[in-house]
């Protein structure tokens, strides 16, 4: 405890605050999320039992002790370690597809007696610890090519790993990460340019495929992009490779399509068109939209959400809880909550901006992505401009997983912090 | 800070404050301009429940032929609000011109439907699949309108098994009001109303499930898929220990006449047939019965509804006169052979005559003789012997004056007048000996159920040792042993003795069958509202019991007559039965070695 104490006078105390803000934070909503159902519903819910709300106290506690002792780990130890870990992360991830047992037919998980981990979870720390590590050795103007592709290729193991358990949302953390550090590598516009339209490119040729069932939109799209490349002179080799990989992307998107599970499938399409599957995960974000919207600008107040009670709101206490923090806290509750986390990610940046050491800065760039991807994309679902996949809200949503590993993240900044001026 | 970073720095920080304050406009419209619509909807986000049936169990017969099962028909069903202030709503109005339907009528139909709380308004019963195909097809003409499928109740045999599987019917207040409490019903709901459907009723039923759907603010289902359910326990089926073979046998031999036969297997007491004559089809009772037919049936002098054979009573006349003698036999007031006076057609008591069936008398006969031929003169003479309430406790012991069987809650109970109940009846001291005569022939105010005379026969064929009467085989239940007949084995060997001597020589000849000796006793029970009616009782084989009836025809003359040739009918049926079901058993068991 006087570990805690002392870094709350000697570390970086924005940091740290903001941390323990939303630990608590997510126990005061799991309180609320558990509270027993009341009216003529309580026989039919289950409802969300209180135990939940004490084991995140635990994992608080756990979570708490990691991030100080993080604080305090030697950097120059854990580059060294880095790869390491990214082999055992490869292990366990190869393992839980092999012998993890199917959970809602996904196997995410790893059980080891009492203990439950997601091998995803740390794959998000060892790929961060190990980019940045790749990435810090070999800065220089010439040499870009080989390390963006390194970190590339390790991430498109991780990801398609994770991708096969299934875990969409996950999964995707890799590309945003890799995106985010890369970025701050220092890759080229152009580079950039090419990944963004070729996204762009997948998803206005998938809306053609399966929505409007007509090849029109990707044919605008295509033109458009042709007149942009022409217009803004880009070197010939460069546009041709932009062309290419737009189309490549646009046609590739149905072999992907059609490899997606089917209730990834489902999401997908029903966040196209939210009518089409009123029942399935349309339906969570209908309800999620009802609950947040019924917030007000203060909310229901604490304890009294209306939709959380009625059990309206499934996955309540886990991917679905900043509903809870609409409905219930309303739109002052859900800003106060969005800057608590803005307040981490915009210390990453500066972290990066004034480390002096290269594997700092790309820790502190990777770890701010990693948290402005989740929340990002977390709120965006919830708040129905994503289509669902399931991606925990960091620090606040129930689970022991996601909550150490954010706490070794938020660990390493604090780390990163504390030695920004060493060099 | 080399420059290429701090431009980095400023694009990233630029995405992230650019997406999170996209997310925090997009909080903001949802939160604050749009508050008021999502509160609405969470407002109307209601969830409702609607009940999951599962088909109510069906009701066997003993050898697994169904009597009732379910129908699953369509209605056309509209919400309460079609009608307000008694005016149909756009929906309501061109149905009924499209199906060109009765508008006064339906809409007084509609009206109490709506007034009992129903929550769907049942336009059409049983519609036809054009009109179903109607709804369905102008959906978007007919908001509200909907084809609901539903179970309806079918009694296979119709009237054959009316008395006994009684009927299932709508649930009134009182129904909802009484339920157990994991019985809940709502209106427009069925429940057994009466017979095995209403002894068995929270069997049959099982309990209807719930699923919580979600709907919006007019009642319309949002989400098809079912946000909770409440599992259904099925229902479980009834199997009765009746037959539809001889039920139908013992059915055709009354013929519609009013009146009644119920037999008993001895000496397990399983009703195998029990017939109340002239029936009713309790198909009319699960639909909308029309008034007119339900004034014809309930106007109708034969009574169809009224369940002969365990609410009607009547005198037994001399089927009595066993007990008569067999309460002067133990309590050693007359002796099995004993002379009394002769029968000259009749006897004088005080200054009034009673006379004699045998209006030239029987003659000089014993005890044994009295009872074959069923000579009033000296019934009324040992009657002068007994005491009422000895009689009374004796008619008791062989199971009179009380129901027979617990299940039917409609069973009554009959009545065998003791001295008390003459007392309360004429003032004490107003009534004389004079009653004895009547009481010993079974004639006055003693009154029996068809029932209970069927058990009389088998009580006395078994010597008490069987199983009271019963009407169910699954569920199964613990038989309840008949009380023991308080009679020396010697008394019961005479009477039964006698009773083989009246389908032999004396008045019940009628019920005689060629290769098994039936022992029964006739009965002539005067009334005064009609003809007396004919009673016959017996059992076969008279030295091994198997199958014990009674049968009773109304005002149809004399039981020797009337009632026996209908017995011995109907015995000459069951052995068909039991010696067709031995060979199928034993086809049965030929095969089953075949096989292995």
């Amino acid at each position: 405890m006087h570990l805690l104490l002392d870094m709350l006078i000697a570390g970086d105390r924005r940091l740290i605050f903001a941390y323990l803000f939303l630990c608590i934070f997510s126990l005061a909503l799991l309180w609320s999320v558990t509270e027993p159902i009341r009216g003529p519903y309580e026989d039919l819910d289950p409802g969300v039992p209180k135990s939940i709300f004490f084991r995140q106290v635990i994992w608080v506690v756990v979570g708490c002790l990691v991030m100080v002792a993080t604080a305090r780990l030697s950097l120059h130890y854990l580059a060294n370690i880095a790869w390491l870990l990214y082999l055992l992360v490869i292990v366990l991830l190869v393992l839980v597809l092999a012998v993890g047992p199917p959970v809602g037919g996904a196997r995410r998980w790893l059980v080891l007696g009492p203990l439950r981990m997601q091998p995803s979870e740390m794959a998000k720390i060892a790929f961060i610890l190990v980019s940045a590590g790749i990435l810090s050795r070999n800065q220089g103007e010439h040499r870009q090519f080989v390390p963006t592709l390194t970190t590339f290729v390790l991430m498109a193991v991780l990801f398609v790993l994770v991708l096969k358990e299934p875990d969409l949302g996950s999964a995707l953390v890799f590309p945003a990460i890799w995106l985010g550090m890369i970025f701050w590598y220092g890759t080229s516009g152009v580079f950039l340019l090419g990944v963004g339209t070729a996204v762009l490119s997948a998803v206005i040729s998938f809306y053609s495929e399966t929505v409007s069932e007509n090849p029109l939109p990707w044919g605008i799209y295509l033109v458009i992009l042709i007149g942009f490349l022409y217009l803004s002179r880009f070197r010939v080799l460069a546009s041709g490779i932009i062309l290419l990989g737009n189309i490549a992307a646009g046609i590739g998107i149905p072999y992907f399509w059609v490899r997606l599970q089917t209730y990834q499938q489902e999401r997908i399409m029903a966040f196209f068109e939210p009518t089409r599957d009123a029942s399935g995960s349309g339906y969570q974000v209908i309800q999620s939209k009802v609950a947040i919207g019924s917030g007000g600008l203060f909310g229901t107040h604490y304890l009294q959400g209306t939709q959380k009670g009625l059990a309206f709101l499934p996955e309540r206490h886990t991917d679905f809880i900043f509903s809870v923090v609409g409905e219930e806290l309303g739109f002052a509750g859900a800003i106060a909550l969005l800057v608590l986390f803005l307040v981490i990610i915009l210390r990453g940046l500066d972290l990066a901006q004034t480390s002096r050491r290269p594997f700092s800065a790309f820790l502190a760039i990777g770890i701010a992505t990693y948290f402005a991807f989740h929340v990002v994309v977390n709120v965006a679902i919830t708040t129905g401009l994503l289509p669902v996949t399931g991606l925990p809200l960091p620090l606040i949503s129930y689970g022991g997983s996601n909550l150490l590993t954010t706490s070794f993240l938020v660990g390493l900044l604090v780390n990163v912090s504390s030695r920004q001026y060493e060099s | 800070m080399n420059e290429p970073r701090l431009i980095r720095g400023r694009l990233f920080r630029g995405t992230i404050l650019l997406l999170f304050g996209i997310l925090c406009i997009n909080l903001f419209l949802m939160q604050v301009p749009r508050h008021d619509y999502y509160k609405s909807q969470a407002l109307e986000n209601r969830q409702l429940g609607f009940p999951v049936k599962g088909p109510r169990g069906r009701i066997l017969d003993r050898d697994g032929n169904i009597l009732a099962d379910n129908l699953y028909i369509a209605d056309i069903t509209l919400p309460p609000e079609a009608i307000r202030d008694g005016e149909p709503n756009l929906t309501l109005s061109r149905l009924l011109t499209w199906f060109q339907l009765p508008e006064e009528e339906t809409m007084a139909r509609l009206m109490e439907q709506k007034t009992r709380g129903h929550r769907r308004l049942v336009l059409i019963n049983n519609a036809s699949l054009a009109q179903c195909t109607t709804v369905e097809e102008f959906r978007q003409e007919l908001p509200g309108a909907r084809v609901d499928a539903r179970a309806r109740r079918r009694y296979v045999y119709g009237p054959l098994f009316a008395h006994i599987v009684g009927y299932v019917g709508e649930v009134n207040q009182a129904d909802i009001d009484l339920a157990a409490t994991d019985q809940a019903y709502r209106p427009g709901d069925m429940i057994g109303k009466l017979g095995i459907e209403k002894a068995f009723e929270s069997r049959l039923k099982g309990r209807d499930g719930e699923k919580i759907m979600e709907v919006n603010a007019s009642g319309q289902i949002v989400i098809s898929k079912p946000l909770w359910r409440k599992r259904v326990r099925p229902s479980e089926d009834v199997t009765l220990t009746l037959s539809v073979g001889l039920q139908d046998s013992l059915s055709m031999l009354l013929d519609g006449r009013p009146g009644c036969g119920v037999a008993l297997a001895l000496p397990s007491g399983e009703v195998l047939a029990a017939v109340s004559s002239p029936s009713y089809d309790p198909n009319l009772m699960t639909i909308m019965i029309s008034p007119a037919e339900w004034k014809r049936l309930s106007n109708d002098p034969a009574k169809p509804f009224f369940n002969r054979i365990i609410q009607a009573t009547y005198p037994p006349g001399s089927l009595y006169k066993p007990i008569t003698s067999l309460c002067g036999l133990s309590h050693d007031l007359i002796g099995r052979h004993s002379f009394l006076e002769p029968c000259g057609g009749g006897f004088y008591f005080g200054n009034r005559w009673f006379r004699c069936w045998k209006r030239v008398g029987h003659g000089e006969l014993d005890h044994g003789e009295a009872l074959v031929h069923s000579c009033d003169v000296f019934y009324y003479q040992l009657g002068l012997r007994l005491d009422i309430d000895l009689l009374h406790k004796t008619a008791l012991a062989c199971g009179l004056g009380q129901p027979c069987s617990d299940l039917l809650s409609e069973e009554v109970a009959g009545n065998i007048p003791t001295s008390a109940w003459y007392d309360e009846r004429y003032g004490k001291g107003k009534w004389t000996r004079g009653v004895m005569l009547n009481n010993a022939i079974g004639q006055g105010e003693i009154l029996v159920t068809p029932l209970q005379m069927a058990q009389l026969a088998a009580l006395i064929s078994t010597s008490g040792r069987m199983n009271k009467p019963f009407f169910v085989l699954e569920p199964a239940h613990e038989p309840t042993l008949a009380q023991a007949l308080p009679f020396s084995e010697e008394n019961l060997q005479w009477v039964r003795h006698q009773l083989e001597q009246v389908v032999d020589i004396g008045t019940g000849t009628a019920a005689n069958l060629a290769q098994i000796s039936v022992a029964g006793k006739t009965g002539t029970a005067q009334n005064p509202h009609g003809n007396d009616h004919a009673w016959f009782m017996c059992y076969a084989p008279a030295d091994s019991p198997e199958v014990a009836l009674a049968i009773i025809l109304e005002n149809a003359g004399h039981g020797g007559a009337e009632a026996a040739p209908v017995a011995g009918r109907w015995l000459h049926a069951y052995f068909n039965w039991v010696r067709q079901q031995d060979a199928e058993q034993s086809l049965a068991l030929v095969e089953g070695k075949k096989e292995r």
